[in-house]
């Protein structure tokens, strides 16, 4: 009889185990997931802003098509990104067109000192801020919940409870994981 | 040792120093029952809980009043709200924190509130005026690491706690000494010495719990920033540049003083304290030159020995 409560109590505490860390990957997984809309919310804002940014640069420097064409198409491309991975590829495409956007600018002084386009540069220059914020806050809550996934003895069965791996969203080339990377940056 | 786990060692810590205020605060109300009288006991119980409850409801507006922290127009502090804005985000909090100017020449910031959602920041007009961006980027990290990792809620449950067992402790002790506690039964004598040693001590008790939890927690904020920010130089830089200033808070209450990002209360003072060999277990605060020291040996660098002259963020911006 005794045999019988002993198997019975490590039954039960193997279930509350199996309970406890399920809870725990279902958190992880939350979080990533509210990671990724952080990142949304502000490609989203970014992708707004383009129309008014483009316009605003047509109406001084109009023959500079293939510039236009260039950001038109890196905004579509990451408008129909459909992976973290994609989204941010599509990211830097933006990026570089955009740069090419405000070198042409440059050249036109009465563009440059207007008012809406500096508030239109702006805007662009806090959203790529707060990108960059999201992503590092994202990229880590993806390595938590990948390492929770990968490690033993979920490895076995994530796949089964539909935990699946998460892309990193890189900008910039850069795939270093969010950990205190302990260099200094200068 | 990873940042996480060091998050997790850190509220594995705070569970106990919790349980440990309950503990006490139990063993006060159980002297007083003992030495004088049951019911009394209970009832110092009861108060205690009400007085905690009413606190908690009330720290966030005592805060403010204490701090003299204000908010202002909400256009003026745009630039210093978008940096606060990037700093949460990165931290993954649900919402950004207020922002509320101290007016006060010294270079200080503290972080306040019970919940991320009902948190906020004060920031000195000092401190605006003195670092660079990314200086100041950094000590906005370092309060937001005290938001997310639930300092600022443990930190106000702490000065609560220990200012609740340091009431009902005087409380008992004076009702001991004055009225006298009844020997109903036998070792009466020895309950009442007893009563009366503790309750003296526990007061003390209580504020070393308290302090022991703020200065693990500073160190957990300053790498909370490196992390948030990936630049562990910026908050050494930035608190290198504290301990080169001298000014201290004008409105800098011993009761917020865990709060803020640097120790707001006299140098000279603590340094006068310093010929106590004890006086360092009550510093709310360890040494700055201590955490710069552990940013730059986990950060592998060394910090320069000429700070970089950027202009203050106050300048580059406009404001105040």
């Amino acid at each position: 009889v005794i045999w019988l409560w002993i198997v019975l109590g490590v039954v039960v505490l193997l279930l509350v185990l199996a309970g406890l860390g399920y809870n725990r990957l279902v958190r992880l997984r939350n979080e990533a997931d509210t990671g990724w809309s952080n990142i949304d919310v502000q490609l989203q804002r970014r992708t707004d802003l383009i129309p008014n940014l483009v316009e605003a640069v047509r109406g001084y420097a109009a023959h500079e098509r293939g510039v236009f064409e260039e950001v038109t198409k890196a905004r579509t491309a990451l408008q129909q990104a459909s992976t973290p991975g994609a989204a941010g590829e599509a990211n830097d495409m933006l990026t570089a067109a955009l740069g090419r956007l405000f070198a042409v600018a440059e050249a036109y002084p009465d563009l440059k000192a207007s008012e809406n386009f500096l508030r239109l540069q702006d805007e662009l220059t806090d959203t790529e801020d707060k990108i960059s914020a999201a992503r590092r806050y994202y990229n880590s809550t993806v390595m938590h919940y990948n390492n929770g996934i990968q490690s033993l003895p979920w490895v076995l069965v994530a796949r089964l409870l539909g935990f699946r791996e998460k892309e990193y969203f890189s900008a910039e080339g850069d795939t270093a994981l969010p950990q205190v990377s302990f260099t200094p940056a200068t | 040792v990873t940042l996480q786990q060091q998050i997790r060692r850190n509220r594995l810590r705070s569970s106990i120093v919790i349980v440990g205020f309950v503990v006490l605060l139990g063993v006060v109300a159980g002297l007083i029952g003992a030495a004088l009288d049951l019911r009394l006991g209970v009832v110092a119980l009861l108060g205690a809980g009400l007085y905690a409850i009413f606190a908690m409801i009330s720290s966030r507006a005592m805060v403010a009043r204490m701090t003299h922290a204000v908010e202002l127009d909400p256009d003026q502090l745009r630039p210093l709200r978008r940096l606060v804005e990037n700093v949460s985000i990165a931290a993954g909090l649900p919402m950004t924190p207020e922002v509320r100017i101290v007016d006060d020449p010294s270079p200080n910031a503290f972080a306040a509130g019970l919940r991320p959602q009902t948190s906020y920041l004060g920031v000195t007009t000092g401190l605006l005026r003195v670092m660079p961006k990314r200086e100041l980027e950094a000590v906005l990290g370092h309060e937001i690491s005290h938001v997310r990792n639930r300092d600022t809620y443990l930190m106000t449950m702490a000065t609560i706690f220990a200012g609740v067992i340091a009431l009902i402790a005087d409380i008992g002790f004076r009702m001991l000494l004055y009225g006298g506690g009844r020997s109903r039964r036998g070792g009466g004598a020895l309950v009442a010495v007893l009563a009366v040693v503790g309750l003296l001590l526990a007061p003390y008790a209580a504020l070393l719990l308290r302090m022991s939890l703020s200065r693990r927690r500073e160190f957990l904020a300053d790498a909370g920033s490196a992390e948030l920010l990936n630049d562990p130089e910026a908050m050494a830089l930035a608190l290198r540049r504290l301990q080169l200033d001298t000014t201290t808070v004008a409105y800098a209450d011993a009761s917020v003083a865990h709060l803020w990002v640097e120790s707001p209360t006299s140098r000279v003072e603590s340094e006068r304290r310093g010929v106590l060999a004890l006086s360092s277990l009550f510093d709310t605060h360890p040494p700055l030159e201590a955490r710069i020291t552990a940013l730059e040996e986990s950060g592998g660098f060394r910090l320069p020995e000429q700070l970089p002259s950027d202009e203050p963020f106050a300048a580059e911006v406009g404001l105040v």
